[in-house]
């Protein structure tokens, strides 16, 4: 026997403790008598004090003694030694996704799939890694303690901390790598954190460690469960429409992790949420054989327009997750402007510097229009101002021409690869500093300043206090870099997702044109998660990627593409099987992390005390009082 | 709660009805003949005529004889006064079958004194007036035992003078017996002494380590109940009864002792042979 807790054996002095207070004060079971005195005379005290009785060996005594012991075993942990150990087994994962890349001895497209569809017997890492954990919780025993870690840039845990072994196998089941490519060390520092002293760690991956951040100590046991295969994977994608003919173009790059060149079937179909959840068969655009070069090569596909998403695929290989990718066709921002400024140089400039960019029609009601400083506010459209503004924005003072040096508030987006090298500021008038935030200075006077105040609307203003007439700002380079920030910057505020094709783990921003009125979701495929029903939404692309929607209650707001595309991690040909290290197992005793149920001795020691408290309990009881 | 009476065993045994002392009585006009001249049939003695005296009275044949108008005078008939002291402390609820045994006890001699005629009494207390008992069943209203003292340790209980007096209680309080039988007895005509205990507090037995609790809350002792213990206090429960017998003997009176768990009809044949009860 032994003891997790040897200091609650001082429980046992309760043992004297109460053969002494039923030495001094018996507690009897209550007897109800007529009279008193007649049993008195048996209770006197003798004139020499009180004398020793001899200790009455009571039922009531032996059960409290017998409590107290077992109580006292129990505090102090006693336990049948061999039973009450175990061992800690902390597993890292690699959850990264070219552990489910398909060990198809064939090597043809059909034996892929059809292991594909059996995942959990397909000759995959992920199973080889199952089995390696399923075979390591078999020798730990069911009373070993096992932690499961699985990789990733934030590491998760998927069983544990310390969970019986019992419970990694629904987890196992479950497990799904999906991860871009990573570094496990993150995943190294939880899972070592995690074994601490005590535990036994695994890490499971289908390569060796890249021996700088990954390196494992002594102790430590990398087992690499992959195996080096060719592979051709879709490494990069491109949805485009040209403005002026509205001809789609799907733009491809795709690399052949092998010595030789691979022939690949590649098949374009129109995408649907309902496709992807393959209840229906897809309507097939384009099917052709390609030979892809060893290497990095390009594939340039024609797409007539309005076709929303297409889902363009290589013929299967070693790995699924590389082989297609979903396009959604992007729908450029345009941002209508106005340009009101009166007519003269400032007007032209503009003109010229507008003709510049791409993405902008002129017209109204616009996006961003261009006033003179004193003409009325335009309700609901960005305005930018030019010249002396009104009072009480302006206040009473000449007017000053100035050279520099100008302070500008570099990390505001309108002033982003701005300098004001060389440029005289001309017509500078003092400004109320109250009714404007200044964006760029000269000494004490505001050259550029927001508000929304100074318009008396609540959509932002620009005041640029400048006199185009006279200034050589528009002959500068920083001219068309601060229309062309000013347009960018409205463009951004546009109703609509800032992109139409993510890679995974890329933040994607969705801006709505109002307050959503049901509550918003991202659905993908069987995936839904719920989205924080804001104006500006902003959420991760998720794993594994495919035509994600974003709803508004049942309504299908914007959709989106969401590929992997992860040229790292399609290189198979790194993979190998192989074990680093051995394990250093400790076997320490945890008799409380083991918990009570493997410990027949505690269940002993806990039904003793309990029986010997209740009949202790009933012994001393009233209704024990004789009839 | 008064105890759940069989009265059914209490009316078969209820053929009984306490013996009336030979000493003259005093009481209401009865059926029994009384200390004083009355209106019964038995001749008692002569005397002088005076004006005043009933004329149906005047003995016709003595003035024939002697010329003296004289009355004859007759013992008068009474009806005799019971005054039956039960002590209704909690020490008589000790036991279900010691309240049982009481509550039989009192209906029994309850029933013997009304089927005599007796003017009977229940008297509980010095501060509670007595109260007339009728019929044998009234006493159920005043078994419900929750004094703290019975009525036999009171010092001054009203007792009406040249009653007949039962006293029914356990005695089981320290007291002397000389003073609580010659109190009982005091101006009465008769005494009839009954002690109801249970067996357990005639005759324990050994038990072992008990905590003995007073129910009339006169404290807690712990004792362990073993064969000297049990010796002790029979020798000592033994004393106490015969101090009572020896007090009622000596103050004429009669002493009983009754077991719980005695059935009527055995409490009355020995209530009986104590001279306390007699066939009707």
């Amino acid at each position: 026997m032994t003891f997790a807790s040897p200091l609650g054996l001082l429980a046992l002095l309760a043992i004297p403790a109460i053969v002494a207070i039923h030495l001094l004060r018996r507690r009897f079971p209550v007897r109800p008598v007529a009279g008193l005195f007649l049993w008195q005379a048996a209770h006197e005290i003798p004139d020499g004090g009180r004398r020793i009785d001899k200790l009455p060996w009571t039922l009531s005594l032996l059960l409290e003694c017998l409590a107290a012991l077992a109580l006292a075993l129990l505090i102090a942990g006693a336990a049948l030694a061999p039973a009450a150990s175990s061992e800690h087994l902390v597993v890292l994962l690699d959850d990264s996704v070219s552990m489910t890349a398909i060990d198809s001895r064939s090597g043809d497209s059909r034996s892929v799939r059809l292991q594909a569809d059996q995942a959990d017997q397909a000759a995959t890492p992920r199973v080889r890694a199952i089995a390696r954990v399923r075979d390591e919780v078999s020798r730990i025993g069911p009373r070993g303690r096992i932690t499961i870690v699985r990789s990733g840039e934030r590491p998760a845990l998927i069983v544990g901390p310390a969970a019986f072994s019992a419970e990694a196998e629904s987890a196992l089941a479950a497990w799904t790598p999906e991860a871009r490519r990573h570094s496990l060390s993150a995943g190294l520092r939880l899972a070592r954190e995690l074994a601490g002293e005590s535990g036994s760690l695994l890490i499971l991956s289908d390569r060796r460690p890249d021996g700088t951040s990954e390196r494992i100590v002594p102790g430590e046991t990398w087992a690499a469960v992959g195996v080096a295969l060719p592979n051709v994977g879709i490494v990069d994608a491109h949805r485009s429409v040209d403005a002026d003919t509205k001809q789609g173009r799907l733009s491809l790059t795709v690399r052949n992790y092998s010595d030789a060149p691979a022939r690949r079937v590649l098949r374009l179909v129109r995408s649907t949420a309902e496709r992807t959840n393959e209840s229906s068969s897809p309507t097939e655009l384009l099917a052709r054989n390609v030979d892809v070069a060893v290497g990095t090569s390009s594939i340039s596909i024609p797409l007539p327009a309005a076709i929303p998403a297409v889902r363009v695929a290589l013929s299967d290989d070693a790995l699924l997750s590389d082989n297609a990718a979903v396009l959604v066709e992007p729908r450029p921002q345009v941002v209508v402007v106005d340009n009101r400024l009166s007519d003269g140089r400032g007007r032209s400039a503009l003109e010229k510097a507008l003709g510049a960019l791409a993405g902008i029609v002129q017209g109204s009601p616009a996006h961003l229009a261009f006033l003179d400083a004193g003409t009325a506010p335009s309700p609901g459209v960005w305005q930018a101002r030019f010249g002396r503004p009104p009072p009480p924005l302006a206040r009473e003072g000449p007017s000053e021409d100035l050279i520099g040096p100008f302070v500008l508030e570099k990390r505001h987006p309108l002033l982003q690869g701005v300098t004001l090298a060389g440029v005289v500021w001309t017509g500078v008038v003092p400004l109320d500093p109250g009714g404007a935030h200044p964006l760029a200075s000269g000494g004490d006077r505001a050259l550029i300043a927001s508000s929304a105040q100074a318009a008396g609307a609540a959509d932002p203003t620009f005041l640029f206090n400048v006199d185009l007439e006279r200034t050589n700002l528009i002959r500068s380079p920083d001219w068309p870099i601060l229309i062309s920030n000013l347009v960018e910057m409205r463009r951004r505020e546009l109703p609509g997702p800032e992109r139409w094709n993510y890679r995974v783990g890329e933040w994607v921003r969705v801006r709505f044109d109002r307050q959503p009125a049901a509550p918003l979701r991202l659905r993908m495929g069987a995936f839904t998660r719920d989205l924080p029903a804001t104006r500006l939404v902003e959420f991760v692309a998720p794993a594994p990627g495919g035509l994600a929607q974003v709803l508004e209650g049942d309504q299908v707001r914007y959709e989106i593409g969401i590929n992997p595309l992860d040229e790292a991690e399609g290189d198979l040909r790194r993979a190998s099987t192989e074990t680093i290290g051995t394990f250093e197992t400790v076997r320490q005793e945890r008799a409380l992390e083991s918990g009570p149920a493997f410990d027949p001795l505690f269940w002993l020691l806990l039904a003793t005390c309990t029986a010997a408290m209740f009949g202790n309990w009933w012994l001393l009881s009233p209704r024990r009082v004789r009839a | 709660m008064p105890p759940a009476i069989d009265w059914a065993a209490v009316e078969a045994a209820a053929s009984w009805r306490l013996v009336v002392p030979r000493t003259p009585l005093s009481g209401r006009v009865g059926e029994r003949l009384g200390a004083g001249t009355g209106s019964s049939l038995e001749f008692q003695d002569h005397r002088p005529y005076a004006p005043g005296d009933d004329l149906r009275h005047v003995d016709w044949r003595a003035y024939a004889r002697s010329d003296v108008l004289s009355v004859r005078l007759y013992r008068e008939e009474i009806a005799p006064r019971v005054d039956l002291v039960i002590d209704r402390s909690r020490s008589m609820t000790a036991t279900a079958a010691k309240h049982q045994a009481y509550g039989e006890l009192v209906a029994l001699l309850a029933s013997a004194a009304t089927s005599m005629s007796a003017d009977t009494r229940l008297v509980t207390g010095a501060a509670v007036p007595a109260v007339p008992l009728h019929r044998a069943a009234d006493v159920e209203r005043f078994l419900d035992c929750d004094e703290s003292s019975g009525a036999v340790e009171e010092p001054r209980l009203r007792l009406r003078r040249q009653s007949m007096r039962v006293a029914v209680s356990d005695f089981l309080f320290p007291h002397d017996p000389d003073l609580v039988v010659g109190r009982l007895a005091r101006d009465g005509a008769s005494l009839a002494i009954v002690q109801l205990t249970t067996r357990d507090e005639a005759e324990p037995e050994i038990e072992g380590g008990r905590r003995l609790v007073d129910v009339e809350g006169r404290g807690e002792l712990d004792v362990t109940i073993d064969a000297r213990t049990v010796a002790e206090y029979r020798a000592r429960f033994s004393r106490l009864r015969q101090g009572l017998s020896r007090a009622a003997r000596r103050a004429g009176a009669a002493f009983v002792h009754v077991t719980a768990g005695m059935p009527p009809r055995q409490v009355a044949r020995a209530l009986a042979d104590a001279g306390v009860l007699e066939p009707r």
